[in-house]
């Protein structure tokens, strides 16, 4: 087991690869009560078609099997439901699926032991039946109708669906309704094998925990597991043309106040840094010409044209990075002619940018109080740099407003799309 | 972790000085008796004070100062408290130690500047808030409030509220009301402003790894202008009428996919003990979580919703039970959540239940601990509601029996029953 600093944070790193391949980081914190383990596989809704080691065939899946999987994870051939195991104990567990991954989780003071060997156990012991597969599929149609009734989740799908044209990151996670009726448990089968092998999984736990007695527990409960031999997963990789599937979408909902998402979908290939590098900047770049601290916010607020700030999300998939802007106004076409204006120039102050790297060095700091924050920053660093990042700060510090100048001089804002909410 | 409390003249400073974070929050609390039509001006006074001040006249320039201090976070609440109205200003950053030496006295600065240096106007001897300014806060108010409709879950709760006892303290919506709002203009926001320096009950609380004297200094000199004298307070708990003997069931059309059911229940006279904890076992036990008969039955079993969920109240001796389904199945939930809370009555639960119920609640007492802003709210509850301390919540919980989870599921009633339906729900 390595043991590194994750520096000015006061916190360390303890981290193995296991013989099957799974990967265990622990970030010890005696100073709470808390504990907080993550169990995650690199496998979401943007995943469709994939194949396995030397097979050429490539394998089908419908869409929102990713997120079908995570809810009948908690399914036990026992019977003994996993929230009842956690519950038990006083813990809460949870899980859930974004676009490249699928966590499974519990928290909670007591029994940690019981609960990181039952975390393991039941995620590593599928049981899907005809029966309890088809029970699923209520429910589910329940969690996307409730998303549909949401303004702002639907421009988010809006934008997503609209900005890209093959690549699946476009469909919601849940997958459509008919999608989700003709999921099979032999759909979910080929997923399980496939994606929750150890290899392609790994383990965060943050809290008031024993470092070297949660390895020992660990590589006690996978010692007589048998995975079978380690294989290497190939997914599709797709086409995706730069330019955005639709440019302008109007839908109409039972709201009060008029909402729009605009999507700018920008090529990163030609960058030749790691893409969520130029995610940063780009995050960087319209926090400070669209952000709480600009003048264009002060603008819009004081036309009364907005009255809340623009929420401004960054999606990425291996070749373009979406820049998602969501806002509420009442005269929808005056504010996106603004927005325009101002993404002419694309300049940053000197001054605006360090005081931005300064809000993102505090936020480290922040964030190491927090063991769910904690984790959540490990999860991401595995998920977009395979390793975990022991010094923010330096990582900050390299930061450079002449990298931010090349990277904007090169994108091209003109390719966007437009998702408009009206009232009915 | 130490806590200490000093009572002013006009003020009760709670200081709670421990090591665990590397933050520092400090909040300030206004709290009078709950009017319906203060409540309005109660968020008007948020919006306008967390906008702009003298100093930094304009948002913008609030959210780049709030940056140099090394991202502060700031912000305005405004809650219900039972027969109470509570306002509160807060400020989070980050300790000297990991910044630079002098922030910890710009940052409580930063706090008193928001509060005691609005951004005013002085004409002929009339003061009023900053005009555009006023705009700002006014346009934002009215977009929230106006939105507030399209949050069905709590859009739902709060119809439920209202058909339950309208005109009560139990269905005011806590964010505000259009007509009153209509009322405001700069010059009387600016009163009431004045009247809230004068009049409310005020307490300070400080959370964090700080030297009680330098705290009690700086909070002197920056609190000086409140000229309150300290009144003191009466009980927040409601006691509402009595249920209905036959439920009241309303039906209310959206064009909305996914139909939302709200049973509304009302509690008689419970106990002291029967309120602080028993009703937290019951509820827990019900539909608090996916381990709950609610979860396990409704959703589980019969596949007719993704969420449903209890939640109690006991300021206001209600509990609620949501969830989302579609309307074609609005009896049959309706008859089996019925059939749940009749188990409940009829003893027809596990010790194993009471179990998992209390040692839910003492771990999140535990983890309570870790978090500056829960650890605020546990002593906002000691000093505004007598809740008990830590040590003996985790006395009593352990204190409740069977016995007395079914005492109080009889005295648990269904009063309404709220279902806000989908148009577009069409049957498959």
């Amino acid at each position: 087991m390595k043991k590194n600093r994750l520096e000015k944070l006061d916190l360390d790193l303890y981290s193995e690869v296991l013989d099957n391949g799974l990967q265990v980081y622990i970030v010890p914190k005696d100073n709470v009560n808390g504990i907080y383990a993550t169990f995650t596989t690199k496998f979401g809704s943007a995943v469709k078609e994939f194949s396995k080691s030397r097979s050429k065939e490539m394998i089908k899946v419908p869409l929102g099997v990713a997120h079908f999987l995570e809810h009948k994870m908690f399914e036990q051939k026992n019977g003994v439901d996993p929230f009842t195991f956690f519950s038990e104990r006083g813990c809460d567990a949870n899980a859930n699926t974004s676009n490249y991954k699928t966590t499974y989780l519990f928290s909670g003071a007591n029994s940690f032991e019981d609960n990181l060997n039952y975390l393991i156990n039941y995620v590593q012991e599928p049981y899907f039946t005809d029966e309890n597969v088809e029970k699923e599929k209520g429910i589910i149609e329940q969690e996307i109708k409730m998303y549909e009734d949401e303004p702002f989740f639907k421009i988010y799908d809006g934008v997503i669906y609209n900005s890209f044209c093959v690549n699946p990151i476009k469909y919601p996670i849940a997958g459509t309704i008919d999608d989700v009726y003709s999921i099979t448990k032999e759909d979910l089968y080929v997923c399980y094998n496939t994606f929750y092998h150890p290899s392609n999984m790994f383990l965060v736990i943050t809290g008031n925990v024993d470092p070297k007695e949660t390895i020992n527990l660990i590589k006690i409960n996978q010692e007589n597991k048998d995975f079978g031999e380690n294989f290497k997963i190939k997914e599709k990789e797709y086409d995706e043309p730069n330019k955005v599937f639709k440019e302008l979408e109007k839908v109409k909902m039972d709201i009060e106040v008029r909402k729009a998402g605009l999507g700018y979908k920008i090529d990163s290939s030609k960058f030749k840094m790691n893409i969520n590098d130029v995610k940063s900047y780009l995050s960087m770049l319209f926090d400070i010409k669209l952000g709480s601290t600009s003048m264009l916010n002060e603008k819009l607020k004081k036309l009364d044209l907005i009255t809340n700030n623009i929420d401004i999300t960054l999606v990425n998939t291996d070749k373009h990075i979406l820049v998602i802007l969501i806002f509420e106004s009442e005269n929808i076409e005056e504010c996106i002619k603004l927005i325009e204006e101002e993404l002419i120039n694309l300049d940053v102050p000197k001054e605006a940018f360090e005081r931005k790297k300064k809000v993102k060095k505090s936020n480290c700091i922040y964030r190491s109080d927090n063991i769910y924050s904690i984790n959540n920053k490990i999860v991401s660093n595995i998920m977009n740099y395979n390793e975990v990042i022991l010094d923010d700060y330096k990582k900050i510090d390299e930061l450079n407003i002449d990298t931010l100048k090349k990277i904007t001089s090169k994108i091209d804002l003109s390719n966007k799309t437009a998702y408009i909410i009206n009232k009915s | 972790m130490k806590y200490s409390k000093t009572s002013t003249y006009s003020y009760n400073l709670h200081i709670i000085k421990t090591n665990k974070f590397k933050t520092v929050t400090v909040k300030i609390n206004f709290k009078r008796k709950l009017k319906k039509e203060e409540i309005t001006l109660r968020n008007m006074i948020i919006n306008m004070l967390c906008d702009s001040t003298l100093n930094y006249p304009n948002k913008r320039l609030m959210e780049i100062q709030t940056e140099e201090l090394y991202e502060l976070y700031y912000g305005g609440t405004s809650y219900l408290s039972g027969k109470y109205n509570i306002i509160g200003f807060d400020v989070t950053f980050l300790n000297e130690e990991y910044t630079e030496k002098g922030m910890l006295d710009k940052s409580i600065n930063f706090l008193a500047d928001i509060i005691f240096n609005p951004n005013i106007e002085r004409k002929s001897n009339r003061t009023k808030f900053n005009e555009e300014s006023f705009q700002i806060a006014f346009s934002n108010l009215k977009n929230n409030i106006m939105a507030s409709r399209e949050n069905l879950d709590n859009y739902s709760r709060i119809r439920m509220l209202e058909n339950m006892e309208p005109n009560s303290y139990i269905s005011y919506r806590g964010f505000g009301y259009l007509e009153d709002l209509e009322k405001i203009n700069s010059e009387n926001l600016y009163k009431y402003y004045i009247s809230i320096l004068n009049s409310d009950i005020i307490d300070i609380f400080v959370i964090g790894n700080v030297n009680e004297r330098h705290i009690k200094r700086i909070i002197e000199q920056n609190f000086s202008k409140i000229k309150t004298l300290k009144k003191p307070s009466e009980s927040h708990f409601v006691m509402p009428k009595r249920p209905r003997l036959f439920p009241k069931v309303i039906k209310e059309k959206q064009k909305i996919n996914q139909s939302k059911l709200v049973i509304g229940c009302k509690i008689s006279k419970m106990t002291d003990f029967e309120l602080r904890y028993v009703l937290n076992v019951y509820s827990y036990i019900l539909g608090g979580g996916p381990d709950s008969k609610l979860f396990k039955t409704v959703r589980e079993k019969n596949s007719l919703c993704y969420t449903i969920s209890s939640v109690s109240q006991p300021l206001n001796s209600i509990l609620t039970i949501n969830a989302g389904i579609d309307k074609k199945n609005f009896k049959k939930t309706v008859e089996l959540i019925k059939k749940e809370m009749n188990d409940m009555r009829k003893n027809k639960f596990s010790n194993d239940d009471i179990i998992k119920a209390k040692i839910t609640y003492v771990n999140s007492l535990k983890e309570l601990e870790d978090n500056p802003q829960s650890l605020l709210s546990l002593y906002a509850g000691i000093e505004y509601l007598k809740s008990d301390d830590l040590e003996y919540r985790f006395n009593k919980i352990n204190k409740v029996t069977h016995e007395d989870v079914v005492k109080l599921a009889n005295k648990i009633h269904i009063d309404t029953i709220y279902l806000l339906e989908g148009e577009s729900d069409e049957e498959k």
